[in-house]
């Protein structure tokens, strides 16, 4: 009983983290209909960058954290800028090519500057672990799912009530009218990248302050698609919901399911039977915007 | 004041689609620019809103003055900040935002509290969209959505509001009705309008000038009490015929009233 709730403790924490870089996702697909396939690649580089300022530089933290966020912005800015725009009005597949193009870029860069491939990060987070029930947690999980739910409620309102996101939404449906509205769309576009990359970095830090650096930090960033296909896309909630539903059931898979089925590819399994099982049911996924079609 | 010298419009560098057309909007009147389907009146609004741009079209003669400033040139941005908007034509509403969202995506550029001021402004021109202000764009009648779009507009606080078509598709009793409100919104606001429509009856029943398009050229221009007097207008655009013509004959006539006006 122990283990079940340990496992699924951190796999609900994870999972928070598998829904910052979903939203992230959703904030790029949101506005523009642009799928972000390099989503790992920046989930991989601006944890790498993150360990150089505080390991390899010596900054202090709060100093490699603003670091990180402003080359975040810069980043998200430049990868619009001349990536993107330039195939504006293209199809949209062109689109998303490149930002594959992008994941592998990143991912090339990543090992060219930091060739040692795997390092640990100094704790961020208080080290003695937190007792929950019979149940003992590392104070890092806890803190990265707190910090998911505050991104996650900021970038909620934002959407909600700032003018910038409600322009975002407008954008995802009709692009020339936002326009005709006097709003240039490109730096709609230019704001959601910039936001998905700082949303990113931070996914990125929490995931590795939690299981250290590696190149593998890709294929966490890889797990966003499943969040982003089970919650629907488009939707923050979506994100929230189904990213520890993700989490957890990796974790259980891997932790306490497998020793008792007996077969080790349960773990990476599970997730994909709860998509398809839901696609089922529900084609837009948990919460997906439901195309409106009026007769 | 508005005023196009002899503009012609092409698209993608080859298409050209208006030959030298000229116009003038002056302060607080509304123009009613007319024409059939491909005519170029769609062409013109974008020409003059700068969102010819993004559909890959440019002015490639001629010029556009707004109180004697060139914006031929210009952002769709720093035409609207001039206050120059464009309804699209065809009922644009963002479909997943709230009617009320979609008013405030019309007052981007201006401050919270002005914006707010607009809302009611908006509400009371129609108060239709007060009642449905949390629903979804997408769900709304199609009479409430040109409300929407003509509402959007509205929240720019434009000093000319041009829009396309706003009688399309629509049932007769709301087309009276929101000609009306254009009317009164129009004397209220001393906001110039610039009306594209087909329906050259309601159109001129409220302008107090027009154009009438064909083929991208301004054929015929007046006022609006000329325009609906004149025959061939009311024969070509408002359906009505000189009585016992037979309608063979109609056809080779089209031919030669048209001929004059070219
Ligand atoms: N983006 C475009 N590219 C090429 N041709 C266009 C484009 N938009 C409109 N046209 C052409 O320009 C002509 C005028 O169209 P438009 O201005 O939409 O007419 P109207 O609004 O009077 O119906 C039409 O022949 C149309 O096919
Ligand atoms: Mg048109």
């Amino acid at each position: 009983m122990a283990e079940f709730l340990q496992y699924s403790i951190t796999g609900v924490t994870v999972g928070m983290i598998y829904a910052l870089i979903g939203l992230s996702f959703a904030l790029i697909w949101k506005s523009s209909g642009v799928a972000n396939l390099a989503l790992g690649g920046l989930v991989l580089i601006f944890s790498w960058i993150f360990y150089a300022m505080l390991v390899q530089v010596g900054l202090p933290l709060w100093l490699s954290l603003i670091v990180v966020l402003i080359l975040a912005l810069a980043f998200g800015w430049l990868i619009e800028r001349f990536c993107l725009r330039p195939l504006i009005a293209q199809p949209i597949l062109s689109l998303i090519t490149v930002t594959l193009g992008l994941e592998f870029f990143l991912e090339g860069l990543a090992v060219f500057i930091w060739p040692e491939m795997v390092a640990g990060l100094p704790p961020l987070f208080p080290i003695e672990p937190l007792k929950i029930g019979p149940a003992v947690v590392s104070q890092a999980y806890v803190w990265a799912a707190v910090i998911s739910l505050i991104l996650f409620g900021i970038l909620t309102l934002y959407f909600r009530y700032h003018k910038m996101g409600i322009a975002m939404r407008a954008t995802a449906d009709d692009q020339l009218a936002v326009q005709a509205c006097g709003i240039p769309v490109t730096s709609i576009f230019s704001t959601s990248w910039m936001l998905a990359c700082v949303v990113s970095a931070i996914a990125g830090i929490l995931i590795s302050s939690i299981s250290g650096l590696t190149h593998g930090l890709v294929e966490t960033g890889l797990k966003a698609f499943s969040v982003v296909i089970l919650g629907g896309l488009d939707s923050f909630i979506g994100c929230i919901v189904a990213g520890p539903i993700i989490g957890l059931a990796e974790n259980l898979g891997s932790g306490w399911l497998t020793p008792i089925v007996g077969w080790g590819g349960l773990k990476d399994v599970i997730p994909f039977i709860i998509i398809i099982v839901v696609l089922f049911i529900k084609p837009y996924g948990l919460f997906g915007e439901v195309r409106i079609e009026r007769i | 004041m508005l005023r196009l010298n002899n503009i012609e419009v092409t698209y993608l560098n080859v298409i050209r689609v208006l030959h030298g057309v000229s116009l003038e909007v002056a302060d607080g009147a509304i123009i009613a620019l007319l024409g059939a389907n491909g005519a170029g009146k769609t062409t013109t609004l974008q020409a003059i809103s700068g969102l010819l741009h993004t559909v890959e079209g440019e002015v490639t003669d001629g010029s556009i003055e707004w109180d004697g400033e060139r914006t031929d040139k210009r952002s769709a941005q720093d035409i609207s900040k001039l206050g120059i908007v464009q309804a699209l034509e065809g009922r644009r509403v963002f479909g997943h935002l709230t009617a009320e969202e979609n008013l405030m995506v019309g007052a981007h550029h201006r401050s919270r509290a002005a914006a707010r001021e607009d809302l009611e402004m908006v509400y009371h021109y129609f108060p239709r969209l007060k009642d449905v202000r949390h629903n979804t764009g997408g769900y709304l009648s199609g009479g409430e959505q040109q409300m929407l779009v003509i509402g959007r507009a509205m929240m720019a606080a434009p000093k000319l509001m041009m829009l396309d078509e706003p009688s399309l598709g629509l049932a007769p009793m709301l087309v009276e009705e929101i000609y009306e409100i254009i009317n009164r919104f129009n004397s209220e606001q001393k906001t110039s309008v610039l009306l594209v429509e087909q329906n050259v009856r309601i159109a001129l029943s409220i302008s107090h000038y027009g154009y009438i398009m064909e083929n991208g050229r301004a054929v015929l221009d007046g006022t609006a009490e000329f325009l609906s007097n004149n025959e061939d207008v009311k024969e070509f655009y408002m359906g009505l015929s000189a009585v016992g013509k037979k309608k063979s004959y109609r056809a080779i006539k089209h031919y030669k009233r048209r001929k004059r006006w070219l």
